[in-house]
């Protein structure tokens, strides 16, 4: 990387020297005609993409026995199925539930993996990259192959059936602290060193120095990390049977019956549980585009 | 800054030196590390807990011949002998080996496309942004769920197009040659958006003064990705490969269940479902743990290889 | 959970031979907890679970309302008049079949003390030392009522899982679509090759001529074995030795795929496996199904003309038809494994009227089964549970040929399904995979341990 960068800084001054009337022309006609392509291109990969969701939506409204026909239009339109979800089963507490475990996870995941990034990223100390070793090897294990182990591990550390053993297995793992330390690694070193020049401790110089310029990337783990336990379907099954200690997901399985398959019903569930996670997304994008406007980074 | 920041960049050997005259001071060494310490216990302690015991507690229980029930027979390496001579294990291994190889680059391209797109400055790219990572907000059960009437046999939304052009409609989960490729498409679909976003923190890492300089210096849009982005992208790249690949060998159980259930013929049977299959379907716990072993082993090896042959996914100097 | 005081000094022997292995390979000092964590079920006292699908739930279905409802009920009347109290868990049915809950449960001693199996588990739960005997709680006129509806629940003389239903397999069939195509009572297919042919009739670009199960697993094998059993086929003799490999096994495994090769047959299931609303839409004409979807049909399209007929026959076959059903179980490693047998027994294995007309209520009024019981069947035919149409032919032509679910534990299920999903979806040889799959089934019987296969 770092040979590359000469490359392109040591072309920098012969940029400058052009005058700003020629940039101006060069940068102004070309991508008039190129936009347009681009904005075509990227309206019809966000239709491809959403195409199914949207089926989704709609077929929420369909009924029972139209929910399979294939069509995009419905031919009966009900409201029915949203009236089940939130009145027949206490949907709004599996909502409550999975926001309140998925809310905690992420600010503690993502202080303890900011911290522990920050410390591969930057502090020296001997056997640093062994341990970065062992955290990124945590990543290899695989989730069906270590359920029971685990599952007695919660047993001995009494997490069993409780908010505790929803949320604290969870917090720990180890592709948040990878990606935050690819993202420290690239990260400019001067001003933690002028800090610590000034005599400023490491917490101080993470609290105040990289915590802030790493919203972006924050930004960017917060929405993962709340979505993957917004989504988390295997773990609370296995770990509550208390039926007030439901999560969403959970939730939207329960629609399924032993002979009938009310997928109506499921997809409707399914959208209410998808329309706050998009909801969330959309803000946070802005935040993580914001963000790195105002951190200098760029 | 922004003018400032990338020569700073390669400027460390300046403040190297005023580093070293600083005095000492009470072990800074020693500072450092205690900080350290503290700064990585939490997660070090939990991934110990939650990750690290019950791993070892695996493959110890790869050693025996489980219940299910709570009984356990010392079997030494039988449950790998086994494993040796099974072929519906190989057979999984292959699938997985075939649906890693496919997977994988075409989901980095995909992804890093959908980021270089999305980095624009377009009217509305919020909402494109937005609807590029949509997928990825539904859990995996809906989205097997949905791909399952949308690749309805009779009535679904593909089969239809299909039968408007022109074509015949396809059994697309129902064949074997289909429905790894349908799977791997809809987990496709899933995650392009999630690397995109990931891709797009990178992307914008990038100072804009070098596609400037570049533009100035008459490079094309194929010259600046090649000379700028891609290298200095590396480990952005890096880590959404390496990423995307043991995701790819160790996930995808939620959709391969709703979709397929493994079939048709064991077309779609992947390692981690066999596995899956053999523990919580069949109570093979000790078998189980063996294969789920065998492939962290076969995983620990080719990533030890691949953070040996990039320094660590640091692609610098190694300070 | 909470009481843990007598955890210490009560760790079964094999476990403390994986602890030494543990701590042998670096977990030393997570052993010690865990030792004294297993096994602790036993000790704790208090309520019973009762894991089970059907209840307590609320659904829009009045029948799904009705199923919970006679949970909900049974329950109530046993805490009722009995000292130990039982909690119902509801479980939803994919979840409990396929899910990662009740094996994880089970494999940390964790599992409940009351729960419902099928006979695809039945070995695999026995020879795991989890199922008590409810023989003891039992009147020996209650298991003669049964009669062979106990046998693939039996282990010697002993019981150890009291079915609550029999549930046979019969070709449902839609009237419109026959209609449609030209086709009347009369033209009910009585052999394969009829069968085909009018699935050949019935079949459009839209509309499936004739559906068997296509994803693989328990479910599926128990579809097809009917159409093997037909032919004078089976997995194991009646001394026990594999039987497969033989000329009714092939011709079973050949009529699938022919189905399939010529498009009579789909191969994934229409309507995503909802079978009401696959009828309903106008989706398939002939679907192989059980009992069960009479009453889903009663609830949910009540007004759909449809019908069943008992399975066609292949040249110089015997009529058979595959029973199912689910059963209780106690949990001999639970709370309370007495009680829990006792209340098995007492729900449905007691010679009182109460427990004979729970399972009338159960099979003819909340769900559209054969009862298990003879006393059952002839108090639910005497009220009108079987004057329906429906319900009379499901009694009195399909169910008399039906043969039990088997009992094959996980390695002869997987032999077998693989042949069928093969042959019926791979095209493979029906030769080759039948002889493979016997192979397989030979050599897993030789080096089995456990009750008897059969």
């Amino acid at each position: 990387m770092a040979s590359d960068t000469h490359a392109v800084t040591a072309r920098r001054p012969h940029t400058e020297r052009r005058p700003h009337t020629e940039r101006r022309s060069r940068t102004g006609r070309r991508p008039r005609t190129g936009r347009a392509g681009l904005t075509a291109l990227a309206v019809v990969l966000s239709a491809v993409s959403v195409f199914p969701v949207l089926w989704m939506v709609v077929s929420a409204f369909k009924t029972r026995s139209t929910v399979t026909d294939g069509k995009l239009i419905p031919t009966e339109i009900t409201v029915q199925n949203f009236v089940y979800v939130f009145t027949e089963v206490p949907f709004a507490r599996y909502l409550w539930n999975s926001f309140f475990t998925s809310a905690v996870i992420t600010v503690a995941a993502l202080l303890f993996h900011s911290m522990a990034a920050y410390a591969l990223a930057r502090l020296r100390f001997p056997g640093r990259e062994k341990i970065f070793m062992a955290i990124f090897a945590t990543l290899l294990v695989t989730a069906p192959v270590v359920l029971i182990p685990l599952f007695l591990v919660a047993r001995e550390l009494h997490l069993l059936n409780s908010y505790a053993g929803l949320i604290i297995p969870a917090i720990f793992n180890a592709f948040g602290i990878f990606l935050l330390r690819q993202f420290y690694l690239g990260l400019p070193k001067e001003l933690e060193e002028a800090a610590i020049i000034d005599g400023c401790g490491h917490w101080r110089v993470y609290w105040n120095i990289v915590l802030p310029m790493s919203r972006p990337i924050l930004s960017a783990l917060a929405v993962f990390f709340f979505l993957a336990n917004w989504n988390a379907f295997v773990w609370p099954l296995v770990v509550t049977n208390d039926e007030a200690l439901t999560v969403v997901q959970l939730g939207i399985a329960s629609f399924q019956t032993q002979y009938s398959s009310n997928w109506n019903y499921i997809l409707a569930a399914a959208t209410v549980a998808a329309l706050p996670m998009l909801a969330l997304f959309f803000t946070f994008q802005r935040q993580i585009v914001e963000s790195i406007k105002t951190s200098g980074l760029k | 800054m922004s003018s400032v920041a990338a020569p700073d960049r390669t400027a460390t050997p300046a403040s190297e030196s005023v580093r070293r005259s600083r005095p000492p001071g009470l072990s800074r060494k020693h500072r450092e590390w205690v900080a350290a310490g503290l700064f990585l216990a939490p997660d070090v302690i939990g991934l110990l807990l939650f990750v690290g015991i019950p791993m070892v507690l695996s493959v110890a229980m790869s050693f025996f011949q489980v219940s299910g029930f709570g009984s356990y027979e010392w079997v030494g390496l039988g449950n790998y002998e086994r494993m040796m001579n099974d072929p519906l294990f190989w057979s999984s291994m292959r699938i997985t080996g075939l649906y890693v190889v496919v997977l994988v680059p075409v989901l980095f391209c995909v992804s890093l496309g959908l980021g270089l797109l999305v980095k624009q400055k377009l009217p509305g790219m919020g909402a494109y942004r937005t609807m590029l990572f949509l997928p990825y907000v539904i859990s995996l059960v809906v989205v097997g769920l949905l791909w399952k009437f949308m690749l309805d046999d009779q009535v679904g939304v593909v089969n239809r197009a299909m039968r408007a052009a022109g074509f015949d409609g396809r059994s697309w989960l129902g064949s074997p040659s289909l429905a790894l490729g349908c799977v791997i498409a809809v987990m496709v679909w899933v995650m392009m958006g999630y690397y995109m976003i990931i891709f797009l923190a990178g992307l914008q890492e990038i100072p804009n003064e070098y596609y400037e300089a570049a533009r100035l210096d008459g490079a094309g849009p194929w010259t600046a990705f090649r000379t700028i982005t891609w290298p200095l992208l590396r480990p952005t790249s890096f880590f959404v490969v390496l990423m995307a690949t043991v995701a790819a060998i160790t996930g995808g159980l939620d959709l391969v269940f709703v979709l397929t259930n493994g079939g048709p013929a064991n077309g779609t049977a992947l390692a981690i479902f066999y596995i899956y299959q053999q523990a919580f379907g069949f109570g093979e716990y000790g078998y189980a743990a063996a294969m789920g072993s065998f492939l962290v082993l076969i995983m620990v090896i080719c990533s030890a290889v691949v953070f040996k042959l990039t320094r660590g996914g640091r692609f610098d100097d190694g300070e | 959970m909470l009481q843990h005081g007598n955890d210490a000094g009560r760790p079964a022997p094999s476990r403390r031979r994986l602890l030494t292995a543990m701590a042998g390979a670096g977990a030393a000092a997570a052993a010690p907890a865990l030792l004294s964590g297993c096994g602790t079920a036993q000790a704790k006292g208090g309520r019973l679970q009762f894991w089970n699908f059907y209840g307590p739930q609320r659904s829009p279905d009045p029948a799904v309302n009705a199923q919970s409802a006679w949970f909900v009920d049974m329950v109530k009347q046993w805490n009722a008049t009995h000292r130990t109290q039982i909690d119902l868990v509801y479980i939803p049915q994919p979840t409990y079949l396929n899910g990662f809950k009740l094996p994880s449960a089970f494999a940390t001693g964790e599992g409940p003390d009351i729960f419902l199996l099928s006979p695809g588990d039945f070995l695999r739960y026995y020879n795991g030392g989890v199922l008590a005997d409810l023989t003891p709680h039992m009147d020996k006129e209650a298991v003669a009522d049964y009669g062979s509806a106990l046998d693939s629940r039996r282990v010697g003389d002993k019981v150890y899982a009291l079915p609550m239903e029999v549930e046979p397999l019969a070709m449902f069939y839609s009237v419109p679509a026959w209609e449609k195509a030209g086709l009347s009572e009369a033209d009910i297919p009585t052999t394969w090759d009829q069968m085909l042919d009018i699935g050949d009739k019935l079949r459009s670009g839209t509309r499936a001529g004739l559906v068997f199960e296509t994803n693989p697993g328990y479910y599926q094998n128990f579809t097809w074995y009917p159409w093997m059993w037909q032919g004078g086929g089976d997995v194991l003799d009646e001394r026990g030795d594999v039987a497969f490999d033989s000329a009714a096994t092939r011709q079973a495994l050949q009529f699938w795929q022919d189905a399939v090769r010529h498009g009579i047959a789909p191969r994934t299931l229409p309507a995503a496996g909802d079978v009401i609303s696959g009828f309903k839409a106008g989706n398939v004409a002939m679907w192989q199904q059980g009992i069960w979807q009479v009453s889903s049909f009663k609830a949910y399209a009540p007004d759909f003309p449809y019908g069943v007929f008992k399975n066609p026959l292949p040249p110089g076959g015997t009529y058979r038809t595959a029973l199912g059903g689910w059963s209780f179980c106690a949990n001999a490693k639970g709370r309370d494994p007495d009680a829990a047998a006792e209340f098995c027994a007492w729900a449905l294995g007691s010679t009182k009227d109460e427990s004979v007309d729970r399972m009338v209520e159960w099979c003819t009024v909340a769900k559209s089964d054969v009862a298990p019981r003879a006393s059952a069947l002839e108090r639910g035919a005497a009220k009108g549970g079987y004057d329906s149409a429906t319900m009379k032919a499901f009694k009195d032509d399909i169910f008399p040929g039906g043969v039990a679910e088997p009992r094959y534990p996980p390695v002869v299920y997987k032999a077998i399904s693989d042949a069928i999903q093969g042959t019926m979806l791979a095209g493979r040889s029906v030769a080759v995979e039948t002889e493979r799959a016997a192979e397989s089934i030979a050599a897993y019987t030789r080096s089995y341990k456990g009750a008897s296969l059969i």
